[in-house]
């Protein structure tokens, strides 16, 4: 108790030094943290990382649960109906908040949704079972140019972070790869594994569950992966692809600015965690920090590329 | 291996654990609407502050209870407490109508220990090599298997198949409704908001299943199950005796979940329905599946909870997670700073072992748990008038399905949904056939498109679809179970004709 | 009550007309799926979609060749059945404004009376109101606040 009022007393001097006013938002209780998709995927893998630290730093716990249905588009349009008060946040993806509400309504849009923090994204990577005889990006690119269309690669989802690379990088390669649809991360790795696919549009972090068993063959990150050394980015091999599937918290749009501001500072905090950025690093993810001061810029550009790619593979109208 | 592992599962803090984890599981399962993935997500912040073999077994023990539990709801109220459980009711109800309520209780308690026994030795054993199962089933795999299920609809439809075939392609409609899972499209929503999300399974089994049971309740003044003039208690005795003499069954059933359980794409509901099939496939002369036959519960309750082992088998061989409940677990091992995936078993092989060892103590706890609340549990529901009875499942079935998505909107489809499959049941028209369209049709959907794309892109489709060796068998087993019946019938027609000559 | 020969006329037409439905809603599956961008996700839905309108259509005309009084709604009181469905969907109309236990109070109280068959008495009117006011706090409870449902 006293440890949390320290705490507390703490985060509003803070607060208050930055912006000359005494925040008056503050954790009544648990938090209910919903995730819009079932247990299992980075979503929620991403969510149970920050629990702790969670409880940790601020006293109250964070209860993870699960409202699968739609392609989370069933939780994006029961937020804002949610109580604003502070003790109900709500995981969000890009590009699925982006894509959803232009193809058809879903019940929201990316505008109506309160997004105050991105932590992180899963940058893109082509994945391939260890015993594959692709070696290196070159040897699926050549292998896709002379066979077009025999080269079939699994992903999550259609519209999803895996087949918009997939367009991409097949119109940067003038390759011809078959992309195949799974439902999430675990199934596409499943057929990865089985030879049912030759490649997998995945992401670092199945590097990093998989270990041995596969081999990535590039990242789309601007930099090389801490945790695989070895393994070369998209722009070291002459692909312009930086990119992956990003995800952020939202409140619902009813919550006032204090309790906005608190929320992105408490997760701006769990994010400067060294231990946290470790954890993080170590299953794959990469760390990303676009508070709500910077939200609206950052969703634009998003919105912007991924429209244009979209609508380019005929996805959207 | 060891046997240290077992010793050190065997801790008193670890078997009180076990067994809150049980009798929890078992409420929670029972309590349509209450899945074990909810029960799970909240416990999981408790586990923080444990041990980590502590906090697995606590899990573990929830999961193996919940399917479980299911069976009673499914047995007294014609409501599968859990999808698991959705098989179980084909022949539960009827035997709980006739006044076998309490002796299909026991059943279910003894087919259930036996089942997760059979998948826990087999994640104990036989881990690494059964995961190659999980690889070796592709999309067109699952295609099939999903058809298999679907043949069932054959045996349910009373001989009316094609209302049979009606309603059972009437669920895959249902269950294309919503954003589409591996597709780019919004189906079937008619630009309503409330449809978006779709018809979700455990909302749809409480709608489909309960409604109606309450609608024809409170229609009539009769009593809700017929009870023997001398209400006895769970009736253990004879239970044991039936299950021993289906021993082939039990076995069978078991094998059949385990194997289910490690395709990460099936679950439980799929496990429970194969094992049923089978089980009434090879019936003897005298069996009536479907009239409260004791086979059909031993096999769906052992194939159920079979899978709880076999799932966790790709979950910890492979860092591939069968069902939502074994994700759970996964991330929990994740917190807890294990390292999922191959290298699991080998370098955190303690607490992977202690961890077993727990499933294997819950689900032996399972056995004094289960009869007993099962005794309760069908005494409470026998002597509770109807006339608070209904009220009170009805209130139950509102909260539950509220609580799936914290959503006013499901409670709506589940209620229209049960006024639904009450008028067209009343007309011939089953609500199974339509519960197996709407569990089986994604399964189909989503192997066949990923089997046609992969197919044509390799300009092999037919070599896809009916070239691989366990799609050929799948597919063997499922002509064998559709047209074995109607052979048989003929043979014994022609002989009786002969006879009769 | 209703009397024999009405009884099987209705199971005729209600046959007739639950068939007819499960037509209708293929063709209109059918119509749907013209509408997706996606090769994908029409396959699957236009395959079942004309496997439901043969199999209904063959339910149907065989149903209407050879008639028969099997299927209808059976004995049983209709204000009973009424009364349940309605109080159930009142209180899920009602829940996002009264608030979850008092929706569900409805939703109980209709349910309770439409599944009386006995008569009323002072201890059973007691008895029953409180066992089910007791039943819903403590669902209630176990939901809101062990398993962290947000009930309105």
């Amino acid at each position: 108790m006293l440890r949390r009022s320290i705490l507390k007393i703490g985060a509003a001097f803070a607060l208050a030094a930055t912006f000359g006013t005494v925040a008056q938002a503050e954790l009544d209780g648990p938090v209910n943290y919903i995730i819009p998709f079932g247990p299992g995927g980075e979503s929620d893998i991403s969510a149970r990382l920050q629990q702790p630290y969670f409880k940790d730093k601020f006293g109250e716990d964070l209860v993870v649960s699960y409202q699968p249905g739609g392609g989370g588009a069933v939780g994006w349009a029961s937020l804002n109906g949610l109580n604003g008060n502070g003790q109900t946040i709500m995981g969000v993806n890009l590009p699925h908040i982006i894509i959803q509400p232009a193809q058809k309504a879903v019940g929201f849009t990316t505008e109506d949704l309160n997004t105050f923090y991105m932590f992180h994204f899963t940058p893109d990577a082509i994945v391939v079972a260890a015993d594959s005889p692709y070696e290196t990006l070159a040897d699926l690119v050549d292998d896709a140019k002379a066979n077009p269309g025999q080269v079939t690669m699994s992903g999550s989802g259609k519209a999803s972070a895996n087949h918009l690379a997939q367009i991409k990088f097949d119109k940067m390669t003038g390759a011809r790869t078959t992309y195949v649809p799974f439902k999430g991360t675990g199934a596409s790795v499943t057929a990865l594994l089985g030879n049912q696919v030759k490649a997998q549009w995945g992401y670092t972090t199945v590097g990093a569950t998989q270990g041995e068993a596969v081999r990535l063959l590039a990242v789309a990150m601007e930099e090389r992966h801490p945790l695989f050394p070895d393994v070369p980015t998209f722009k070291e091999l002459g692909y312009d692809m930086v990119g992956g599937a990003y995800r952020g918290i939202a409140l619902p749009n009813t919550a006032s600015a204090e309790t906005t501001k608190m929320w992105s500072d408490m997760i701006g905090e769990i994010n400067a965690d060294p231990a946290f950025r470790q954890k993080m690093l170590d299953g794959g993810f990469a760390l990303l920090d676009v508070n709500a001061d910077d939200m609206d810029d950052f969703i634009a550009a998003r919105t912007e590329e991924y429209l244009a790619d979209a609508r380019e593979a005929g996805l959207i109208n | 291996m060891e046997f240290g592992h077992f010793l050190s599962a065997l801790t008193p803090l670890n078997l009180g654990l076990a067994l809150f984890g049980v009798i929890a599981g078992t409420v929670v399962g029972s309590i349509p609407g209450l899945t074990a993935t909810m029960a799970l997500a909240v416990l999981v912040p408790i586990t923080f502050s444990m041990e980590p073999a502590s906090a697995l077994i606590l899990l573990g023990a929830i999961y193996t209870g919940a399917i479980y539990g299911g069976a009673y709801s499914a047995i007294l109220l014609n409501t599968p407490g859990t999808p698991s459980a959705i098989a179980t009711t084909f022949d539960g109800y009827p035997m709980a109508k006739r006044g076998d309520g309490d002796l299909a209780v026991a059943l279910a308690c003894f087919a259930s220990v036996f089942g997760g026994m059979v998948g826990a030795i087999a994640l104990l054993f036989l881990a690494p090599p059964l995961s190659k199962v999980a690889l070796a089933f592709g999309p067109v795999e699952y295609f099939w298997l999903s058809v298999f299920g679907l043949s069932l609809i054959a045996s349910l439809s009373d001989g009316n198949l094609a209302k049979g075939l009606a309603g059972g392609a009437f669920g895959m409609i249902l269950s294309t409704v919503g954003v589409a899972e591996i597709s780019a499209d919004i189906r079937l929503t008619f630009g309503s908001q409330v449809l978006i999300g779709g018809f979700g399974v455990v909302g749809a089994l409480i709608g489909l299943y309960c409604i109606p049971v309450l609608i024809d309740l409170v229609a009539v003044p009769d009593r809700h199950l017929k009870v023997e003039d001398d209400v006895k208690s769970v009736r253990i005795g004879e239970a044991y005796r039936i299950a021993m003499k289906s021993k082939f069954n039990l076995v069978r059933s078991s094998v059949i979940g385990t194997v289910v359980g490690i395709l990460p794409g099936a679950g439980g509901s799929v496990a429970g329905l194969v094992a049923y099939s089978e089980a009434k496939r090879t019936a003897k002369p005298g069996q009536k599946f479907g009239e409260g036959e004791p086979d059909g519960i031993l096999a769906t309750e052992s194939a159920n909870n079979a899978t709880v082992g076999g799932g966790f088998i790709p979950t910890l061989v492979l860092g591939i997670p069968g069902t939502p409940p074994d994700a759970i677990v996964l991330g929990a091992l994740l917190i807890q700073g294990v390292r999922t995936g191959p290298s699991m078993f080998s370098q955190s092989g303690s607490i992977v072992y202690t961890f077993i060892y727990g499933l294997i103590i819950a689900t032996i706890l399972m056995l004094p748990a289960g009869l007993l609340i099962g005794r309760y549990a069908y005494k409470s529901i026998v002597s509770i008038p109807k006339a608070v009875l209904v009220p009170a499942v009805g209130f139950m079935t509102i909260i539950g399905t509220f609580a799936i998505h914290n959503s006013v909107s499901d409670v709506f489809i589940m209620l229209s949904l049960g006024v639904f499959g009450w008028v067209v049941a009343r007309f011939g028209f089953k609500a199974s056939p339509i519960v197996l369209g709407l569990i089986l049709g994604p399964i189909a959907e989503q192997g066949f498109v990923q089997g046609w794309t992969i197919g044509a892109a390799t300009n092999n489709l037919l070599g896809m679809f009916f070239g691989r060796p366990i799609s050929q068998g799948i597919l063997a087993f499922t002509l064998i179970t559709l047209f074995l019946p109607l052979f048989l019938e003929r043979k014994h027609r022609k002989t009786a004709r002969k006879t009769n000559q | 009550m209703i009397n024999a020969p009405e009884a099987n006329s209705q199971g005729q037409m209600g046959s007739l007309l639950v068939s007819f439905f499960f037509v209708i809603a293929g063709v209109v599956t059918l119509y749907d799926t013209t509408g997706y961008t996606d090769r994908d996700s029409q396959v699957f839905p236009q395959t079942v979609a004309i496997i439901l309108i043969i199999t209904a259509s063959i339910s149907l005309v065989t149903r209407f060749l050879k008639p028969s009084d099997e299927g209808g709604f059976g004995d049983g009181v209709w204000w009973r059945r009424c009364l349940l469905i309605a109080a159930m969907f009142l209180a899920c109309f009602t829940m996002p404004y009264l608030g979850f236990l008092p929706a569900g109070a409805i939703a109980f109280a209709g349910g309770l009376i439409a599944a009386m068959h006995d008569r009323w008495s002072v201890g059973t009117v007691l008895l029953y109101w409180v066992s089910g006011a007791v039943t819903m706090v403590a669902f209630f409870s176990l939901f809101k606040f062990v398993l962290l449902v947000p009930l309105p």
